[in-house]
């Protein structure tokens, strides 16, 4: 019980798999790619909830639901918990990480910075930087949507990345 | 002796459900599967009931028939795992440990890869491991 996972390891794993769908498998359907890597996610997180949620008494609602994503299933991916948690108490929650490990060791391809000729340089780079970090959200995004799917709760999941390395993940539960 | 056990999706869709007799009652053990699902549901919606067990997984001793006692287990992703045993005298205790093993055997199952969710298990170690579950469930009752 309780194997360890090298954390370097599954992060050049992801970073591989982003780098195949986007750049090999569906280079000209970003969209496609990131369906694809999403759906991955969901597997891992599908299966995971299975795994994690051996020992506790079912939820009884929602809310306890997304606690225990934020607290023990963020505990045994990341090794920390979900820093913030807002809801509007009417089905969406936003889940706030302000040091997302799979975000924390990336930094932008410095090729891309030199690429900006007619914007402003430093907008142009951002730009890129969120839609490059963007891909990499797919997966931890199928991931709480797959673990919240198995428990019951259909919902779609986003990622926001307006403050790195902070990262926000919302969750908009289908009525 | 454990007569039958059986796991069965959130959807009520059979995952799973073997039976241990020699005898051809296959389907009747089915059926004794079958009509446990209903008191599933029964206890899930209507918590008074059941009392202190109140969203834990094991929901004990789900009804007795002339020959048979049925237990149930629903975990947090309402996959049920159903018990029929012909024992007459069983320690709760026995079959908790038998529970949780066998969702354990469950749990390592789905988390194949190649395992398509709420398809049928046809994993030939998952029913090696069952098998094994069930025998050794019959020597802990008895000694």
């Amino acid at each position: 019980m309780g194997r360890e996972v090298s954390e370097s390891c599954v992060e050049s794993l992801m970073t591989e798999i982003v780098s195949s769908y986007c750049n090999h498998l569906y280079a000209n359907k970003p969209e496609l790619a990131a369906r694809r890597i999403e759906a991955i996610g969901y597997q891992v997180g599908h299966q995971l909830s299975e795994r994690y949620t051996m020992d506790r008494p079912r939820f009884s609602d929602h809310l306890e639901a997304i606690k225990f994503i934020c607290k023990d299933f963020w505990t045994e991916l990341f090794k920390k918990q979900i820093d913030n948690l807002k809801t509007n108490h009417r089905g969406t929650f936003v889940l706030q990480d302000n040091q997302f490990n799979w975000l924390s060791h990336m930094s932008i391809e410095p090729s891309s910075q030199n690429s900006g000729s007619v914007q402003d340089p430093s907008t142009m780079a951002e730009s890129k930087a969120a839609q490059a970090t963007g891909m990499y959200l797919y997966f931890p995004c199928g991931i709480i949507r797959g673990a919240l799917s198995n428990l019951g709760i259909p919902c779609a999941v986003s990622a926001d990345i307006s403050n790195l390395p902070a990262c926000s993940f919302v969750i908009r539960i289908k009525a | 002796m454990i007569v039958c056990v059986a796991v069965v999706g959130h959807q009520n869709n059979p995952l799973y459900i073997q039976s241990f007799t020699e005898a051809d009652d296959a389907l009747k053990l089915h059926h004794i599967v079958h009509c446990s699902l209903d008191v599933v549901d029964e206890r899930v919606n209507n918590p008074k009931k059941s009392g202190p067990t109140l969203n834990e997984t094991f929901l004990g001793l789900l009804y007795p028939t002339e020959n048979y006692k049925v237990y149930g287990y629903l975990t947090n992703t309402k996959v049920k795992f159903i018990l029929v045993t012909t024992d007459l005298d069983v320690r709760d205790a026995d079959v908790r440990n038998f529970f949780r093993r066998f969702h354990s055997a469950y749990v390592d199952a789905v988390s194949n890869p190649f395992h398509v969710p709420g398809k049928k298990i046809t994993s030939r170690t998952f029913a090696e491991r069952v098998s094994n579950i069930v025998k050794s469930f019959g020597l802990s009752s008895t000694g």
